[in-house]
């Protein structure tokens, strides 16, 4: 067989799976937006219903507005302090030698976790009677003593960037441990010698240098973020009340709770123009390195 | 793991006197103690669960740190009513026949987006790409109706075939970062030696690759395994899996943590094995090749 | 009986011209360098008569059959990569054995083969071994005896002794050409290395933005470059090219000295040739034009002088117990017999 048919025979396959399982279900789910759409009503799937779940979300509906609103500050919060955080334990650990590459590894086991584990594990530590960081963090800070650190709104919220943080600075840090690693050393060794500090060497040479990583890092973890569901629903199930109801979390309640899956899916699609440009910025990073 | 040249060389020898040796070894005891902490605040919360598990039913409502450990709590998560071997069962057949399946079909497309050009073959590795980021709510909605309609709710061929979406970007773009890996040249040997594209393709090129596809295995392996939100709307009954089985061990006078915690460690302890085995490609897989 | 036959043979990828309408014919037996700095289509050639490239235009013919549609496989050519493409998951004996299993080779033939050519190379100890376990010289000979387990119409070796460290590079090209004296098998080879193609051609083909500048004899393109390409490529140091004038028959600086008696029309503007070897040395006022020493470089079985010449540096060859200075004035003289005239327009030799 000549390669010229070969090698679309041998990507066909892997391109129909793809649009059975990705391609098909976003077209349709967009039909579906424009339908009644009731899990309970035969026939509903069909109904024609124009822009009205687009314009009920944005009108009437202070729920779906708070979970935008929840996801945004959970995105934000998450994405800053994850990258943040990373940085800092990606440059502790580099420079390797036997005991950072131990910890290197450790590092592979939270990320190894199911985010639904992360959640229940959470939940368990700050259970408010014997949860370990619920003790911990009343023993360093009074006031939080006595607080069912679950049941307050602001508080949760806190928790789920916790759990969220704790997941992914491990894979953050390895990322970064590999762009540290591939900022040429005699660059760094050329600023010591021409006498610049610690600080300087990391503002002006490595930063820099470290830039295209990093920004790889933050598109991708915003990604994750934004698509937040298994950690929250173990860990409060949007709760208390709406407080840390995210819009995955907010879609699947809709759509499988409440049978509005018509309604469902156009939030759903409201959340895919947002990652629409994420995968175009992330897409021209892959593209650039090969 | 890549490393940088010690850090002994970085320091050594950039300011004379007491003052930068001091400095010196201030700087390594505050480096030791900040990854001293980070270590703490990553291993606490499993390290918990794992103690956990072996803690009987009045221990675990407490804070203890030294207790009598005890193994009943894995007796009992497979006794009834949770027959968590079922969800064990389950979760083991649905990842590793996703895996069965989507190796193969990634490998053939993974080599042929590496080697040849293909008309369309930047929006093609564009929309595989995509469709990762395709928040997973969205993709779910169409087919529970349509598994409704065709009786694939709760079964394992149902959660097996949306797995696939999840798994093939990953296994596609992570194949492919092997085989771009594989010199061109052996390949062209082996074809003036009087190899067939198939030939070299079954003596050449899976042989080199092989370590490569085992690794893109288990890393989907542990993504089907610990896939949530799928499972969660489309099993209830015979298909759930490990991570779905967490949730019976809501009781009625509040979550029996000893009970989910030996579940946990049966989640996490497989995985942790797996991910050990192929630390080296985690992050290439994960990024998908936008970082080396 | 295996000659190679490339007519008006073309590759494009674009706008890019790989290689552009070239015709060639390579004899029986005939052991053909392709040799040009990087870029200039010589492995392109190679690669199209070996299959790996399509030709966008033109005929490839090996012996009597066109083969310009035929895979790799069938073209019975035999082929040693610049990295030695080895199959780094089989034992050396498996890599050697492998053109001949996958050609269905009964099996009885195969091991006795297999050896000959490993003694050929001298790799019989090693047969057991995997690529990983071998040195680059080693690599190397593996690649050699993969292709010479067979009996090919044509050899093709791609740069094959580049990646080599220079003291083995020697060694291993006195070995190549003896294995390609004995076997007699029509070889193609292409190189960027001049000292390469001229201590093992037949025949040079030099080649430049994928057109042959010149095909000649080892001594010819040497003794008798085509243009200013062939003449500064080929040799070591480089020849030196000094612009200048033609007047009465002599060649003139471009500070107006006239120089040297040279067979040519009077020109305004030439290029005068000559290499570090056909220069003389002598002391201040002792030859025929007095020039400021730049550098004075000592390679032990040489001197090596670079003088500035006008505003063009010009390097001498001096006796190997010379001794100079930086900024000495000393003489040149330049043997008429040995000049070589080029228009710099074209490039072209001036000839008589």
């Amino acid at each position: 067989m000549r390669d010229n048919t070969l090698k679309y025979l041998l990507v066909l396959p892997a391109v129909l799976v793809v649009f059975a399982t990705a391609v098909w279900p976003l077209i349709e789910s967009l039909r579906l937006s424009f339908t009644v759409g009731r899990l309970n009503r035969p026939g509903s799937l069909d109904q024609y219903l124009g822009w009205e779940n687009f314009t009920w979300a944005f009108s009437q509906e202070p729920a779906f507005w708070n979970s935008v609103w929840v996801t945004t500050v959970y995105t934000f919060l998450t994405v800053a302090l994850t990258t943040v955080l990373a940085l800092g334990l990606a440059m502790l650990l580099a420079p390797g030698g036997r005991f950072r590459s131990g910890v290197q590894t450790l590092l592979i086991l939270p990320f190894a976790m199911s985010p639904a584990l992360i959640g229940v594990s959470f939940r368990f530590m700050f259970n408010p009677e014997f949860g370990l960081f619920d003790a911990f963090f009343g023993v360093i800070i009074p006031p939080l003593a006595d607080v069912s650190w679950l049941a307050d709104p602001v508080l949760a919220f806190a928790v789920c960037v916790m759990a969220d943080v704790w997941g992914w600075i491990p894979f953050l840090t390895l990322v970064l441990i590999g762009g540290l690693a591939s900022v040429p050393q005699d660059t760094i060794e050329a600023a010591q010698v021409d006498g610049a500090s610690g600080w300087r060497v990391f503002r002006d040479i490595t930063l820099p240098q470290l830039a295209p990583v990093l920004a790889v890092v933050i598109i991708l973890k915003s990604i994750f973020s934004l698509k937040t569901f298994d950690q929250i629903f173990m860990l409060t199930n949007g709760g208390p009340g709406t407080a840390t109801q995210t819009l995955s979390h907010y879609i699947y309640f809709n759509g499988m709770k409440y049978g509005q899956i018509g309604y469902a899916a156009s939030v759903a699609w409201l959340m895919v123009i947002p990652m629409i440009f994420l995968t175009y910025a992330y897409a021209k990073f892959v593209f650039r390195k090969n | 793991m890549t490393t940088s040249p010690t850090s002994d060389q970085q320091n050594s020898g950039r300011r004379s006197g007491i003052t930068g040796k001091q400095k010196k070894r201030i700087s390594w005891a505050l480096q030791s103690f900040l990854i001293l902490i980070a270590i703490i605040i990553m291993l606490t919360p499993i390290v918990w669960i794992f103690m956990a598990a072996f803690k009987t039913h009045v221990d675990v409502y407490q804070l203890k740190l030294f207790f009598t450990p005890t193994l009943e709590n894995f007796g009992l998560v497979f006794d009834a009513p949770y027959y968590l071997g079922d969800k064990l069962l389950n979760s083991t057949i649905v990842a590793f026949v996703t895996v069965v399946f989507a190796i193969p079909i990634a490998t053939m497309a993974a080599y042929s987006f590496s080697r040849f050009e293909l008309r369309g073959e930047t929006a093609m590795l564009v929309i595989i790409l995509a469709t990762q980021f395709v928040p997973a709510v969205v993709i779910i909605l169409p087919f529970f109706v349509m598994f409704r309609d065709i009786g694939l709710l709760d079964t394992r061929l149902g959660l097996i075939l949306v797995n696939l979406a999840i798994v093939m970007p990953f296994a596609i773009w992570m194949i492919k970062g092997f085989i771009d890996g594989i010199p061109m040249e052996t390949e062209e040997a082996a074809m003036v030696d009087g190899s067939s594209r198939i030939q070299v393709i079954r003596n050449i090129v899976l042989p080199m690759a092989a370590p490569g596809l085992l690794t893109a295995g288990i890393f989907c392996f542990i993504i089907a395994w610990n896939e949530f939100l799928f499972a969660l709307i489309l099993t209830n009954k015979d298909a759930v899996t490990l991570p779905i089985g967490l949730a019976l061990f809501k009781a009625e006078e509040g979550d029996l943590w000893n009970l989910l915690s030996a579940a946990g460690i049966i989640i996490m302890l497989p995985m942790f094995v797996l991910a050990l085995i192929i630390r080296k490609y985690f992050v290439q897989g994960m990024t998908m090749g936008a970082v080396r | 009986m295996a000659e190679v036959t490339l007519k008006n043979l073309t590759k494009r990828w674009g706008d890019f011209i790989g290689v552009d309408n070239q015709s060639l014919e390579i004899h029986d037996k005939e052991f053909l360098v392709l040799l040009g700095p990087s870029g200039c289509g010589k492995t392109t050639t190679m690669r199209m008569i070996a299959g790996l490239e399509d030709p966008t235009d033109g005929e490839i013919r090996i012996g009597d059959r066109v083969v310009n549609d035929d895979l790799p496989r069938d073209r019975d050519v035999a082929m040693v990569f610049q990295n030695y493409g080895l199959y780094p998951h089989m034992t050396i004996f498996d890599n050697i054995a492998y053109p001949l299993r996958v050609r269905g080779t009964p099996k009885n033939e195969i091991e006795p083969r297999v050896r000959k050519a490993a003694e050929q190379v001298e790799l019989t100890e090693f047969l057991h071994r995997k690529p990983k376990a071998l040195s680059g010289g080693q690599r190397q000979r593996v690649a050699l005896a993969r292709a010479i387990v067979r009996t090919p119409k044509v050899f093709l070796m791609d740069e094959p002794l580049s990646n080599l460290d220079a003291k083995l590079r020697v060694t291993m090209r006195a070995e190549l050409k003896h294995l390609s004296r004995a076997l007699k098998i029509t070889t193609i080879y292409v190189t960027h290395d001049q000292i390469e193609a001229m201590t093992l051609a037949d025949r040079v083909a030099v080649m430049k933005n994928g057109i042959i500048q010149q095909l000649g004899t080892p001594d010819e393109i040497y003794n008798d470059p085509a243009n200013l390409f062939v003449a500064g490529f080929i040799g070591s140091p480089a020849m030196n090219l000094i612009n200048g004038s033609v007047q009465d028959g002599h060649f003139v600086t471009t500070g107006g000295t006239k120089l040297v008696r040279v067979a040519a029309p009077d020109s305004p503007s030439v290029v005068l040739g000559v290499r570090a070897d056909d220069m003389r040395v002598a002391e201040e006022g002792e030859g025929d034009l007095d020039v400021r020493i730049y550098a004075f470089e000592n390679t032990g079985e040489a001197t090596l002088l670079t003088v500035q010449w006008g505003k063009q540096r010009v390097i001498a060859k001096g006796d190997r117990h010379l001794r100079k200075d930086q900024d000495d004035i000393v003489s040149v003289s330049l043997d008429s017999d040995h000049l070589y005239l080029f228009d710099p327009e074209t490039g072209d030799r001036i000839k008589r």
